[in-house]
């Protein structure tokens, strides 16, 4: 039955193709830093298996779903999408990753599966804020405001990223719709395998969604952008907000001021995966960066060569997820940028956690931002009242 | 059918030092309360996390009642300090899912309070009762 499903897993995600070349293990980051994982290496004892046993490898959980390994793999394996279906068969066979954070953001996000549940998340909704009760664009918030209780001791931003959203949006004369019974887009849960979880949560916020009669589903975190695009059957555009500010920078130019100073800052900016390698929105941040008047300095790896932030889905953070940290931290440092910008509030949490290491603490010092928090302080006062 | 099966479940988590004292205390002196409260001990409350917790509230238990040592008198020194802020994070995580106050509290009972461990527990279930069945 496991093995069935494991064969499965291979047949449909091209598994059987792997031509055992080892040119993803050559980019992984995982692998840099941990021999002892290997996507080809996986791929390999799942193809071998005949027991089920391959269940109970840890290698399973290691893997970031980065998506590095396959924009060089020969034969088009695609390994994010086979290792996330071979999270599901183990977890049937109860198996599971180490959760990190005593699995405190896996239990809210169960908990909203919950139909019944009547949560309080609107209270970083401000008065100077303006929502409608009726929009063509729904603001999908995500989990930033639990993130807001459970990070605030590494210094990460998670209501401030929505309340700047919301304020650029007014700006752009756009009051969005929020939803008092939104709920996780379930994005972490589905990637590490937990369908069952992931199917309840999709259902009732496409049911919330859908109900508002809204054309347009804007996110600021990447990762509930990618799921309500794909894992999702909304009938609903769905953006993030880089993209939405991006293609109405005419109108944003005008609400912001723009560095004039001598010396503009300079900043690195990290593509989160699901916006970069997943979705392709490479240019627009970078665009609004640049029409925000700062100077870009590139990492050696960004774009698609761009290097995760080195946890994934709240799980199996340890050593090697620390070690990839510090050097994308290293890494930001050497371009000599003043801000290391990101559009993912992970993103920042990662490497924010990263940085209060009381050992290694002065060689990572660079600010981490959201990209949505740098535009909010540039409005100006007048700009969307 | 018994009561314990349709009371709603309450979780008293006791550190291994006062207040599970108490709660002996309790049981040498016969004291009763509500049959729907399922103790837990602890070691101290600093070991739990948020996590946890909202774990016993994902399972269904109604309530969720921390018993500590009274300021001060922590056994390890700090544990009881640590649980606070512990405590702080949890119930703004909580109040958000839409916990309400009366069912997640933390209390402390002193060493050898066998009343004031009953009181106190009968109170928090008291309490609870009001809230609405949601
Ligand atoms: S998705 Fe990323 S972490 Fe996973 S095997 Fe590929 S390169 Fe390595
Ligand atoms: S790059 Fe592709 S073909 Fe080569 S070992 Fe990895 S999965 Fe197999």
């Amino acid at each position: 039955m496991q093995t069935e499903s494991i064969k499965e897993a291979i047949r449909t995600h091209r598994a059987h193709y792997c031509l055992d070349c080892g040119k993803c293990t050559s980019v992984c980051p995982i692998s840099w830093r941990d021999p002892s994982f290997s996507p080809r290496a996986l791929v390999e004892s799942c193809r071998l298996d005949a027991t089920g046993t391959v269940l109970s490898d840890e290698r399973i959980w290691e893997c970031l779903t980065c998506g590095r390994c396959s924009l060089v793999c020969p034969s088009d394996v695609q390994f994010v999408r086979f290792v996330r279906e071979l999270r599901s068969v183990a977890r049937h066979a109860h198996q599971e990753g180490h959760c990190t954070h005593g699995a405190t953001i896996q239990t809210w996000m169960r908990m909203m599966a919950d139909p019944e549940i009547k949560q309080e998340r609107l209270g970083w909704l401000t008065g100077d804020l303006r929502t409608a009760a009726k929009s063509d664009t729904v603001y999908f918030v995500g989990c930033l405001p639990y993130y807001d209780v459970l990070f605030r001791n590494t210094g990460a931003q998670g209501t401030e990223i929505a309340q700047g959203a919301v304020r650029i949006m007014n700006a752009l004369g756009i009051e969005p719709m929020v939803l008092s019974d939104e709920r996780c887009c379930g994005h972490d849960l589905l990637w590490e395998g937990d369908t069952d979880t992931f199917g309840r949560l999709a259902k009732l916020n496409t049911e919330s969604l859908r109900a508002t009669g809204a054309r347009r589903v804007v996110t600021t975190c990447p990762e509930c952008a990618y799921t309500l695009r794909t894992d999702y059957q909304l009938g609903m555009e769905v953006v993030h907000i880089t993209e939405l500010l991006a293609a109405r920078w005419d109108k944003l130019a005008e609400c912001v001021t723009a560095q004039e100073s001598e010396q503009p800052l300079t900043v690195t900016f990290q593509d989160p995966c699901r916006l970069g390698r997943y979705m392709g929105v490479y240019d627009q941040p970078r665009q609004l960066l640049l029409n925000l008047g700062l100077q870009l300095a590139e990492m050696d790896h960004h774009g698609s060569r761009s290097i995760c932030c080195g946890t994934s889905a709240w799980t199996q953070c340890g050593a090697t997820a620390k070690c990839i940290q510090v050097d994308r931290l290293r890494e930001a440092r050497a371009t000599g940028s003043d801000l290391l910008v990101t559009s993912c509030v992970k993103c920042q949490i990662h490497f924010k956690c990263a940085q209060n290491d009381p050992v290694l603490e002065d060689g990572l010092r660079i600010e981490v931002r959201d990209l949505v928090t740098l535009v909010a302080e540039r409005l100006k006062e007048s700009a969307g009242s | 059918m018994s009561m314990s099966l349709t009371e709603p479940r309450i979780i008293v988590f006791t550190c291994n030092w006062s207040a599970y004292s108490g709660l002996e205390s309790a049981g040498a002196e016969g004291l009763s309360y509500p049959a729907s409260v399922h103790p837990v001990r602890v070691m101290c409350l600093a070991r739990l996390h948020p996590g946890l917790i909202l774990r016993a509230f994902e399972l269904g238990a109604a309530g969720v009642l921390l018993l500590g040592c009274p300021p001060g008198e922590c056994h390890y020194g700090s544990g009881n300090s640590r649980a606070a802020e512990m405590f702080e994070e949890l119930q703004a995580l909580a109040r958000l899912l839409g916990v309400r106050d009366e069912q997640l509290q933390l209390d402390w009972v002193t060493t050898g309070q066998g009343a004031t461990f009953a009181n106190k527990v009968r109170e928090f279930a008291d309490r609870l009762m009001l809230v609405p069945a949601t």
